[in-house]
C-alpha cells in the first residue's frame, strides 16, 4: 500500500508538472497568435504516463479483496456438522463488565 | 460474522455469503472508480478535451478500470461478489460526476484563466 501511495504522487506530481507546461504552451501559442490544437507531443506522453501510474495506485492503495465464499481459508469458522446454524464467533465469551465476587 | 441466504434456483441448499466481507469489496471499488474518475476529469480538462470526446475519454479510463479490477479479483469475480456487475459496471455512472466536475475545473485552469 505504500508503494501504492507513493506511485500515485508520482502520477500526479507528472499530471500537475504537464498543466504547467500545457499553460505555458499555450502562453506561447497566444503571443505567436496561433490556435489551440492540442498539447505537445512530449505533454501527452507524460499525461498517459501519469494516467497509468494513478491507475495503477488507485487499484492498489485501496483494501485487496477479501472473499465472501464462507469456506475460504479466510472465512473459516467453526461450526458443527449436525446444526449448521449454530456459528461461533470470536466475540462469544468476552466478557465485558469483571465479576465481582 | 454477519452471514446473509441468498436462495439458489438450482439448488435446495442455501448459498451463505460473508456479507462485511462483500461490502469491504465494493467500497474498494467505489474508492478507485472515484479516485480515476477524477484523475480521468483532470487529464480531460488539461488534454483540452470537450463536448462528446471528454465522455469517450472517460468511458475509456473507467474501461481500463473495469479491466484492472476484474485482475485484482484474479478474474473470478465469483470469490469476491455476487455478480460479475459488480466488478464491471457498479460505481461508472457515479463516478461520470466527479469526471465532469474536475474535467471543467482542470479546463478552466488550464484553457481559460
Amino acid at each position: 500500500m505504500g508503494l501504492g501511495f507513493v506511485v500515485g504522487i508520482i502520477g500526479g506530481f507528472l499530471i500537475a508538472h504537464a498543466a504547467f507546461s500545457t499553460i505555458q504552451y499555450r502562453g506561447e501559442l497566444k503571443i505567436m497568435e496561433e490556435q489551440f490544437t492540442g498539447p505537445p507531443f512530449n505533454v501527452v506522453i507524460e499525461l498517459l504516463v501519469g494516467l497509468g501510474l494513478c491507475l495503477w495506485a488507485g487499484l492498489a492503495v485501496p483494501t485487496k479483496f477479501l472473499s465472501i465464499l464462507p469456506h475460504s481459508d479466510e472465512n473459516r469458522v467453526v461450526s458443527l456438522p449436525a446444526n449448521l446454524d449454530l456459528w461461533f464467533s470470536t466475540t462469544e465469551g468476552r466478557c465485558f463488565h469483571p465479576i465481582q465476587i | 460474522m454477519a452471514t446473509q441466504d441468498k436462495r439458489s434456483d438450482t439448488s435446495d441448499f442455501p448459498e451463505i455469503i460473508n456479507t462485511d466481507n462483500l461490502q469491504s469489496n465494493m467500497k474498494s471499488i467505489y474508492y478507485s472508480r472515484t479516485f480515476l474518475s477524477i484523475i480521468g476529469g483532470v487529464i480531460a480538462g488539461i488534454w483540452g478535451f470537450t463536448g462528446f470526446t471528454g465522455f469517450v475519454f472517460y468511458f475509456v479510463v473507467m474501461l481500463a478500470a473495469s479491466f484492472g479490477l476484474a485482475a485484482k479479483a484474479k478474474f473470478s469475480a465469483d470469490s469476491y461478489f455476487d455478480s460479475w456487475n459488480r466488478v464491471l459496471l457498479d460505481g461508472i455512472l457515479g463516478g461520470l460526476m466527479s469526471f465532469v466536475l474536475f474535467w471543467t475545473f482542470a479546463y478552466d485552469i488550464v484553457h481559460i484563466f
